[in-house]
């Protein structure tokens, strides 16, 4: 159980940090635009 | 809120439901227990990254051709999303490994070429990185992008090419229950629209970046064209 719940944290951890990085990167750059 | 933002948005609450489907509506497994239900993501996620990384090949291919630089920041966002994704496989696969096999790793044809993959288009997003933007970045990355991608068929038949410890293809081999199969062809589906929506989003950052050193040093053009819109 241990490993499954660090599988999905880790999952949730990567993916949802990339979408939130790359819309603050978009935000960022479209209001410089 | 911006169209990427909701798009975003939607594909995040399409991989909620994933989770759902997968911690509440498929069985759990008798042998392996628990653990088992890193699958539906582990596998969902390689599958995405083949899709990111023929993105890569195709628009290496249309850059060769013709030097369109949407095809150049297609590829490039391809790389980068599908590094995303092989991260994903790769660990969640390690994590899958250590109650099962008792070791996160070996050294075994799948998880030796997967972890290949992951170094090749890390390597083309280094290249991006630290070389000059301007064509022969663009060249040399689009060459590696198509050479790179020889690699995908090579993880995806490892298990059958060569006897190794990971399991072999147990979905077109029918060795799924039906809840079980749903399960995964759903968070498939999901996984890859996420996909899509992070290739765009990079998209729009490229072409953003773009017309940035395009302003800033018009010499370091990719080519004489005008950044585009987003499709």
């Amino acid at each position: 159980m241990t490993y499954l719940v660090l599988a999905y944290a880790f999952a949730v951890v990567l993916l949802g940090g990339y979408v939130f990085w790359s819309l603050r990167t978009l935000r960022e750059l479209e209001r410089r635009q | 809120m911006n169209r990427y933002e909701k798009a975003a948005a939607a594909a995040v609450a399409l991989m909620l439901v994933a989770a759902g489907a997968i911690f509440l509506y498929a069985p759990g497994d008798a042998l392996q227990g628990p653990v088992q239900r890193i699958f539906y993501l582990h596998v969902s996620s390689a599958i995405a990254a083949y899709g990111c990384f023929a993105v890569v090949l195709v628009g290496g291919i249309i850059y060769l051709r013709n030097e369109s630089p949407v095809a150049d920041r297609f590829a490039r966002a391809g790389a980068l999303v599908g590094v995303v994704f092989t991260t994903v496989t790769l660990v969640m696969g390690m994590l899958w490994a250590k109650p099962i096999w008792g070791s996160f790793w070996t050294w075994d044809a799948r998880l030796t070429s997967t972890l290949v993959l992951w170094i090749i288009y890390a390597g083309y997003l280094l290249v991006r990185r630290l070389a000059e933007p301007g064509r022969q970045a663009a060249r040399i990355a689009a060459v590696v992008g198509i050479f790179g991608f020889i690699d995908v068929p090579v993880v995806h038949f490892s298990v059958t090419w060569w006897r190794t410890q990971h399991p072999g293809p147990i979905v077109v081999n029918n060795a799924l229950p039906a809840e079980m199969l749903a399960t995964f062809l759903f968070t498939l589906a999901c996984t890859l629209v996420l996909a899509a929506v992070l290739i765009a989003i990079r998209y729009r950052i490229e072409t953003l970046l773009d017309a940035k050193v395009a302003i800033a040093e018009p010499a370091k053009l990719v080519s004489a064209q005008q950044p585009e819109a987003a499709p």
